[in-house]
């Protein structure tokens, strides 16, 4: 077992060398329009600060930041889930899917349903709901918008679509927004709001809850699929030290790029808890499910949240 | 072998109940009477599954039913989230509102002259009456009861009515022997109930016979002075065995 863990990291270096010649490139003309940014912006303006991993920088800043370090990443951040996850969370996004059930077991097109994928990037989980929709529940109508606030991670969640069954058929729609306020989508419009690996690096999580609620029809699902504690502490052990230890050293030698690994790396340690998180989801207004509300992942170093908007 | 394994598990698992120390306060929870528990099941929850339960004659215990349940109160299709167990959470909410629903379905006058295994007898066949609505589809919820993963809270629905039934009878004794009667009523009514499934006869006559039957052969009801062995006994040995009494394809 351990010797599986300890062999795929050298299988995903390998993979993450291939993209090595786009990543760098990507990276310093971002960081320097993030540079430019910065300039622009005193940090004294506004003293709102807020967490960038374990670093603490303005709020107006982690926006920008955030977006330098999936612009860095934009065509390399399976590499990085691959990594975080000890190469599954594809595994986990065909679970997270198939426990959604997305699509309408009635054949009318009226009720098909209407799914927001948030920071959805490249499209994989929209991509996983559609062909469930459709294979499983036999939905031909049901739709999805593919929302995020990096204009290049929906462009590249664009050209991936092309490779789909549904790249022009109008099931697919894209918008650029920042999800703490989505001013485009209507109040109660929403059948199901999914957010995968992506909650985390929200400047203000909760005004991205509420902003959920609101778009949510009444009886709309919220589901979050995001890296959160695991619950037993050898494994931790064990997972903070590859973690932390080796991710960052690993970004640094194959992308160049110490700091975006050590971000990600850091926020999900400063992620809420399991509890947390669900009590910040029902604080927003919405019931949990029957059960414990929420569903660990591999020991808890992902795990799923939903809650449904009351009628 | 992972089967045998999580049957073992159950005492610990399925009730706070199985330190003997602490018998005295599980036991209270049951007693709907004097200490009526919070609702089984939260608001949002509750509504959708009483108007899902509606559906059942026509839909079985069912997604479809839960969904029905959920589209006939407002909500969507994807409300149905609501329950990760999906037909398993309705069929619990029919055995916990069945069970609550006993005490006023049936009542003994302070002065009744019932003896307590006649009281018991009239208690089980209320409750198989209670069925008789769904009764075309509960050999598929025993299926659902079957699933690996649904059987602890099955055992221990059932375990809480045989509690219910003999409290209703009048039966206060709180000694060992509550786990030797918990488990003979448990064994009784599992099968009894399995009978009602393909009972043809006008008013369910048989089912009635069968567990005045089953009663009659259980001699000691309530009067065997049980022990702590017959509790681990019975788990060891009846766990699987009640099981399979209650149709589960265990
Ligand atoms: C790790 S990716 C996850 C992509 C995809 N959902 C998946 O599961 O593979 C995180 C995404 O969150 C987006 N993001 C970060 N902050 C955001 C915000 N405030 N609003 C919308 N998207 C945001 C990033 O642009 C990035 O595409």
């Amino acid at each position: 077992m351990a010797a599986r863990v300890l062999l795929r990291p050298s299988r995903l270096i390998a993979q993450a060398v291939n993209i090595r010649p786009s990543s760098p490139r990507a990276f310093s003309l971002s960081m320097r329009s993030f540079q430019q940014q910065e300039a622009r912006q005193s940090p004294a303006q506004d003293d709102r600060t807020t967490h960038f991993g374990f670093e603490t920088v303005p709020e107006s800043e982690k926006e920008a930041r955030v977006g330098a370090v999936f612009s860095s990443v934009a065509s390399s951040y399976d590499t990085m889930n691959d990594l975080m996850s000890l190469g599954i969370h594809r595994l986990w996004k065909d679970h997270f899917v198939r426990t959604l059930n997305p699509g309408s077991r009635t054949a009318s097109p009226t009720s098909a349903w209407s799914i927001l994928d948030i920071a959805g990037g490249t499209g994989d989980i929209a991509f996983r709901m559609l062909d469930h929709a459709t294979n499983i529940n036999g939905d031909l109508h049901t739709k999805v918008t593919i929302s995020d606030i990096n204009p290049d991670m929906l462009a590249e969640g664009k050209k991936r679509s092309l490779a789909t069954p549904y790249a022009s058929t109008g099931r697919l729609d894209f918008l650029v927004g920042n999800a703490e306020k989505l001013p485009s989508i209507e109040s109660n419009s929403i059948d199901l709001y999914t957010v995968a690996f992506g909650i985390r690096n929200f400047t203000d999580k909760d005004a991205a809850l509420r902003e959920a609620f609101r778009v949510l029809k009444p009886g709309g699902v919220f589901a979050c699929l995001e890296f959160s504690h695991v619950d037993s502490s050898l494994f931790n052990a064990f997972y903070k030290r590859w973690s932390f230890g080796a991710i960052p050293l690993i970004g640094q030698v194959v992308a160049g790029d110490r700091d975006s690994y050590q971000y990600l790396v850091e926020s999900i340690e400063r992620f809420p808890t399991q509890e947390e998180f669900k009590a910040m989801i029902e604080r927003a207004g919405f019931v949990a499910p029957a059960g414990v509300g929420y569903e660990n992942l591999t020991g808890g170093i992902a795990c799923i949240h939903k809650g449904i908007k009351p009628v | 072998m992972s089967l045998s394994l999580s049957l073992r598990a159950l005492p610990r698992s399925s009730s706070a109940c199985s330190h003997i120390a602490s018998v005295q306060v599980c036991r209270r929870t049951y007693y709907s009477i004097h200490h009526p528990d919070p609702p089984p099941f939260p608001p949002v929850q509750a509504t959708i599954l009483a108007s899902a339960i509606q559906h059942v004659p026509r839909l079985g215990f069912t997604q479809a039913a839960v969904t029905a349940g959920a589209q006939s109160t407002g909500y969507l299709e994807a409300s149905t989230l609501l329950f990760p167990r999906g037909p398993f959470d309705l069929i619990r909410y029919h055995l916990v509102t069945e069970r609550l629903a006993l005490k006023d379905r049936v009542q003994f006058p302070a002065d009744s002259k019932l003896g307590l295994t006649e009281k018991v007898k009239k208690l089980v066949v209320a409750r198989l009456i209670a069925n008789k609505d769904i009764i075309g589809h509960w050999q598929g919820a025993l299926g659902h009861m079957s699933l690996l993963e649904n059987i602890p809270a099955s055992l221990a629905e059932l375990g809480n009515l045989a509690d219910e039934i003999w409290y209703l009878a009048g039966d206060k004794s709180v000694d060992f022997s509550w786990y030797t009667k918990r488990a003979q009523l448990s064994a009784v009514y599992a099968s009894s109930e399995t009978f009602m499934t393909t009972d043809q006869s006008p008013g369910f006559r048989d089912t009635e016979e069968f567990v005045e039957r089953r009663l009659g052969d259980a001699k000691t009801v309530g009067g065997a002075a049980g022990g702590f062995t017959d509790y681990v006994g019975w788990w060891a040995g009846n766990g699987l065995g009640l099981a399979r009494a209650w149709g589960m394809k265990v």
